[in-house]
């Protein structure tokens, strides 16, 4: 397989967040993955402490046009995740265009990270660089249920408000889009949440047709950092080897996310003791330690075909 | 395994040097990789063009910081290569006496970069650093042989001043020294080069031996870059895995280096055509492709035991 991924995201020195979370898994499943690190931290910034460095929109120009000076600018995706800085987001869109021009078939997966549970944790000025031109150049977008309604201004208070949020998505540019997590009721009950994903296609008549699906995740009680960047990452990785089937691709990166998740609570409880909650050192990603997890990952999550 | 390491080295976006070329082969082995890049730059600087940043010394600190303030400043292995600046090499230096501190079986791993074929392509002024201050603290070290002739002030000729060098840069720190590649002929004709190595082991009974090996390795007929890097972190995962036995950790190294070079090789050639010369973009190493032979490198060179100096070899 000769797939080149270009990944825009943070670096750090410790742990498993941005680039340090996208790379190895991709690595793993045989892609090229060329990085831009658009920070250099200590560790993520849910530690006591954090130190380090950001790199600039014009930095991130420079890096570039050594890639173009040399004439390997081709990529067949770019992935992007956190961002904090609306002159570093828009140099990332006009890269995004350029790589574009160089290749039409690239597949630009963007994770819009902007908040969760209701608050942003981003600047605000970022969301209409979203909007207006991030997410209309994106071909499969990972927003959270928060994110979702931001970017569409529709609230999701059912199913049916899912699925017209997602096409309001589809309507901005992306043709695959998932929500990550909502708070929907599951059917399997409160120790689960909802995901849903719609895919558009193009069929060989012309003629268009959506697969959506719905994906009960098991809620797990500790907050992670990094995940959504591993499942961006491996929703890239599962899409590429299953482009016209969101189920099977779906079903392998939420297996991916438990298993990563399941071996990471463990060790962490251990490393905490007993009756203790884990610190962030603790509960860092088991990533090196998943590797045949992220390999081959046994299905542990059914995704449902809604219409 | 729980095995953490700390590599301070070159970040590339595309290709394999520096922290590219160590942290995938090392996470792949189980290691855990915590990474400090010293620049960040498009590529290596053997292609045309190449664009980047660089990190200071004091920014290296700042991240060194942030790291002890979480009380998490504990490895097991440091490992350095390409450096060309001496505030930020004394740096490294400073770091690695403190975390030698928090931990006194730390394992510092060192390729002491500075030329090749006769020749410096660093800053002249790196060399005193090196000597006085990083090869007194590093307990596995990978000159070629130029670089072993520059810290130690002694040619090599002969298999005997390989032998005299490496007890020389014993002497100065490292308990373990590789002599990654030399100019010494091979007994498989000029198609070889020579490697050695030498391990000085504490006995039970506090004695100290040294295990001193050769080996003959094949030579490409390509210019990589990134090889020392992989080198040198696949050194660290197999004297990891064998401490005591240098003759098994550098057979593991020289044949994972050996299959990787050759995918690299061959697909090279596939891109450039036949008849020309692959480019530098074209020669970057087959990584990713190579995972089942870091994993379980095949043996495919044999180590000489080497036979005492008082001895003559046959």
């Amino acid at each position: 397989m000769e797939c080149r991924v270009l990944s825009i995201q943070s670096h750090v020195v410790r742990g498993y967040v941005g680039n340090k979370s996208a790379s190895f898994p991709l690595q793993v499943l045989g892609f090229e993955v060329d990085s831009i690190n658009s920070v250099q931290f200590s560790n993520h910034t849910g530690y006591s402490h954090w130190k380090g460095q950001v790199l600039t929109a014009d930095e991130l120009h420079v890096l570039y046009e050594g890639i173009k000076l040399n004439n390997v600018h081709h990529y067949d995706y770019v992935l992007t995740g956190y961002t904090r800085d609306t002159s570093f987001l828009e140099m990332v869109v006009d890269i995004v265009q350029e790589l574009k021009a160089a290749n039409p078939n690239l597949v630009y997966v963007c994770d819009p990270v902007l908040g969760d549970h209701g608050s942003m944790y981003v600047p605000q000025n970022l969301y209409p660089v979203y909007k207006n031109k991030v997410v209309p150049v994106a071909d499969i977008i990972t927003p959270n249920q928060f994110e979702a309604e931001l970017l569409t201004g529709k609230n999701i208070s059912t199913e049916k408000d899912a699925v017209e949020v997602m096409d309001l998505l589809h309507a901005m540019g992306p043709d695959t889009v998932v929500i990550t997590s909502s708070d929907l009721p599951s059917r399997l009950g409160d120790r689960f949440l909802v995901s849903l994903g719609s895919q558009r296609h193009v069929r060989p008549d012309g003629s268009r047709t959506t697969q959506r699906v719905r994906i009960e995740v098991p809620k797990v009680d500790a907050v992670f950092v990094g995940t959504g960047d591993l499942f961006a990452a491996m929703l890239l990785a599962w899409t590429h080897h299953y482009p016209n089937d969101l189920k099977t691709a779906c079903e392998k990166t939420f297996s991916v996310m438990h298993h990563v998740i399941q071996r990471t609570i463990s060790y962490a409880h251990e490393l905490a003791g007993p009756g203790r909650r884990p610190s962030p050192p603790q509960l860092e990603l088991r990533m090196v330690q998943s590797k045949a997890d992220i390999e081959d990952p046994a299905i542990v999550t059914e995704a449902t075909v809604i219409s | 395994m729980e095995c953490r390491v700390l590599s301070i080295q070159s970040h590339v976006v595309r290709g394999y040097v520096g922290n590219k070329s160590a942290t995938f082969p090392l996470q792949v082995l189980g290691f855990e990789v915590d990474s400090i890049n010293s620049v960040q730059f498009s590529n290596h600087t053997g292609y045309a063009h190449w664009k980047g940043q660089v990190l200071t010394a004091e920014e290296l600190n700042v991240l060194y910081e942030g790291i002890k303030l979480n009380q998490v400043n504990h490895y097991d292995y440091i490992l350095t290569g390409y450096s060309r600046d001496t505030s930020f090499l004394e740096m490294v230096v400073d770091i690695i006496q403190e975390l030698k501190k928090a931990n006194s079986s730390l394992v510092y791993v060192c390729d002491p970069v500075m030329g090749d074929h006769g020749v410096m392509y660093v800053p002249e002024n790196l060399l005193p650093v090196y000597k006085d201050k990083v090869v007194p603290l590093a307990d596995i070290l990978t000159p070629n042989q130029f670089e072993a002739e520059l810290l130690t002030g002694k040619k090599i000729n002969t298999e005997e001043d390989a032998v005299e060098v490496m007890d020389l840069l014993h002497k100065m720190g490292p308990e373990t020294v590789v002599l990654t590649s030399t100019v010494l002929p091979s007994k498989h004709g000029d198609q070889f080069l020579v490697a050695l190595g030498s391990q000085k082991i504490v006995k039970s009974d506090g004695t100290t031996i040294s295990q001193k090996i050769c080996m003959d390795i094949p030579k490409v007929d390509a210019v990589f870059v990134g090889t020392g890097d992989l080198f040198a972190a696949m050194l660290l995962a197999w004297t990891h895995q064998h401490p005591k036995d240098l003759k098994t950790a550098c057979e593991k190294t020289v044949s994972v280096m050996h299959h990787v070079i050759k995918r690299t090789i061959t697909h090279a050639k596939e891109l450039a055509g036949p008849g020309k010369r692959p480019s530098p973009a074209q020669l970057e190493l087959r990584m990713v492709q190579s995972k089942a032979d870091i994993e379980n490198p095949a043996l495919v060179v044999e180590a000489k035991v080497l036979k005492k100096s008082s001895d003559k070899t046959l």
